[in-house]
């Protein structure tokens, strides 16, 4: 058991080093705080540790699982007194899981690497994956809040995943 | 089902990007099953997905890993053991199994590197291992050939019907000495220098045979060679044997004031 135990534990080492970034990233989009973003990180790695046993490698990879929980994880803190309290202290009005534009998050994410990366992309398709990837939107608000039927931004997603697997290997 | 049209309606990346409601995802989960081409497209946009937020990764503070192991580290196995093993052991089965797999995962990349470092290495000795093979080999040639030149100089040596004429130096030259092997009957000459000094670029030593009271050319030779060297042939009746220094090529007559060996043929 102990053995058992004691490889588990790198197994989750292994992958919090690996995926660790990424997912903060994604929880940065929806979580601006430093500190809560990193509180829902340590939140989506605890689930990740007790339920790695649901994972189920047919239906994907394991990072679009840890992905979900994490996007979850912080869309239910964002429904949590605790985000209510955080976000009343700073600003008054509506607290949607967004984000606001000044955030600290963008200038730490736009590595040049990536930017160079999204070059590539027409511009429509640049606008939708910078707006999902990048800035946080769920496509359905993507569509409501620029006015495009989702049609449109399901499309243009497609195409812009499709150039960027040729762009990738590139 | 028009696999193309579903695929090109973008379901896949909503449902890799966890945007469908729990009825889409049934239906896609089926689909799924159903065409191994859409596996494999929703496998692409996986690793796009990844690929992107990777570039757009935010290091969490080391802090919060160590808060995390820290928080991990504090459970105790038996806890574990009541939460995981007790209730389903299937469960149990497969968190070892992806645990496994991971370290598995961990290890084989860790050999890969290492072999390839080694494959690396190996791929250098060889290199130089090839470079000495050759070296090896051409020394091995020369070798060979020098050989194979004593051995027949040897032949010559043995050859009762060769005639050892000894040449001793001049008052010119009294430190030098020089032999030649006279075949009579094949007329075959062998020179063979035991101590004969340098001479500057422009000069040669030439060989004269003197023959009823004449010099007759037996060729041109420079002071450094080994063994035995192949002059021209000497028909029968030379009484002398002589060496002078001429310009390089040789002359049709010798300039005797330069003679630096001789030595008369004795018959045995």
């Amino acid at each position: 058991m102990a053995s058992l135990k004691a490889r588990q534990r790198t197994a989750l080492e292994y992958l919090y080093d690996h995926y660790a970034g990424a997912l903060l990233g994604v929880i940065s989009r929806i979580i601006k705080k430093e500190e809560l973003a990193e509180e829902v990180l340590q939140d989506v790695f605890l689930k990740v540790w007790d339920r790695i046993e649901s994972y189920d490698a047919t239906k994907g990879r394991l990072f679009t699982w840890m992905l979900n929980i994490a996007r979850n994880q912080a869309i239910d803190k964002t429904r949590s007194k605790e985000f209510s309290k955080e976000k009343k202290t700073g600003e008054i009005g509506n607290f949607v899981n967004r984000i606001d534009k000044q955030g600290f998050v963008e200038q730490r994410v736009e590595s040049i690497g990536l930017l160079q990366l999204l070059k590539g992309l027409p511009e429509d398709q640049r606008f939708i994956i910078d707006q999902h990837y990048l800035k946080g939107y769920t496509q359905a608000e993507i569509s409501d809040e620029f006015n495009l039927p989702l049609g449109t931004v399901k499309t243009r997603m497609r195409l812009a995943m499709k150039l960027l697997r040729k762009l990738l290997v590139e | 089902m028009n696999v193309d049209e579903y695929i090109s309606s973008g379901i896949l990346e909503a449902y890799a990007q966890g945007e469908l409601t729990e009825q889409e995802r049934a239906e896609v989960d089926t689909n799924l099953g159903k065409y191994p081409e859409l596996r494999k497209e929703l496998e692409a946009i996986e690793a796009v997905q990844e690929s992107l937020l990777q570039k757009a990764a935010i290091q969490p503070r080391a802090a919060v890993r160590d808060a995390l192991f820290a928080k991990i580290g504090g459970q105790t196995p038996q806890a574990r053991v009541v939460t995981f093993a007790q209730p389903d052991k299937i469960a149990m089965g497969w968190k070892f199994a992806a645990a496994a797999s991971l370290t598995i995962a961990l290890i084989s990349s860790y050999l890969a590197y290492d072999y390839w470092n080694k494959w690396k290495k190996t791929e250098e000795s060889l290199t130089t291992l090839v470079a000495q093979n050759q070296r090896v080999a051409q020394d091995y040639n020369r070798v060979n050939q020098r050989l194979d030149q004593i051995e027949d100089d040897l032949n010559i040596l043995d050859n009762p019907n060769f005639n050892r004429v000894v040449m001793k130096g001049t008052p010119n030259a009294p430190g030098s000495v020089a032999a030649v092997y006279w075949n009579e009957s094949t007329k075959e000459v062998y020179l063979s220098v035991l101590d004969m000094k340098q001479l500057t670029a422009e000069s040669q030593y030439q060989l004269w045979a003197i023959i009823d009271g004449k010099p007759v050319n037996a060729g041109v030779f420079d002071h450094n060679f080994t063994g035995l060297m192949k002059m021209k042939d000497i028909s029968s009746g030379a009484k002398t044997f002589a060496v002078t220094i001429e310009p390089k090529g040789g002359k049709d007559a010798p300039n005797l004031k330069t003679m630096q060996v001789a030595g008369d043929v004795v018959k045995v």
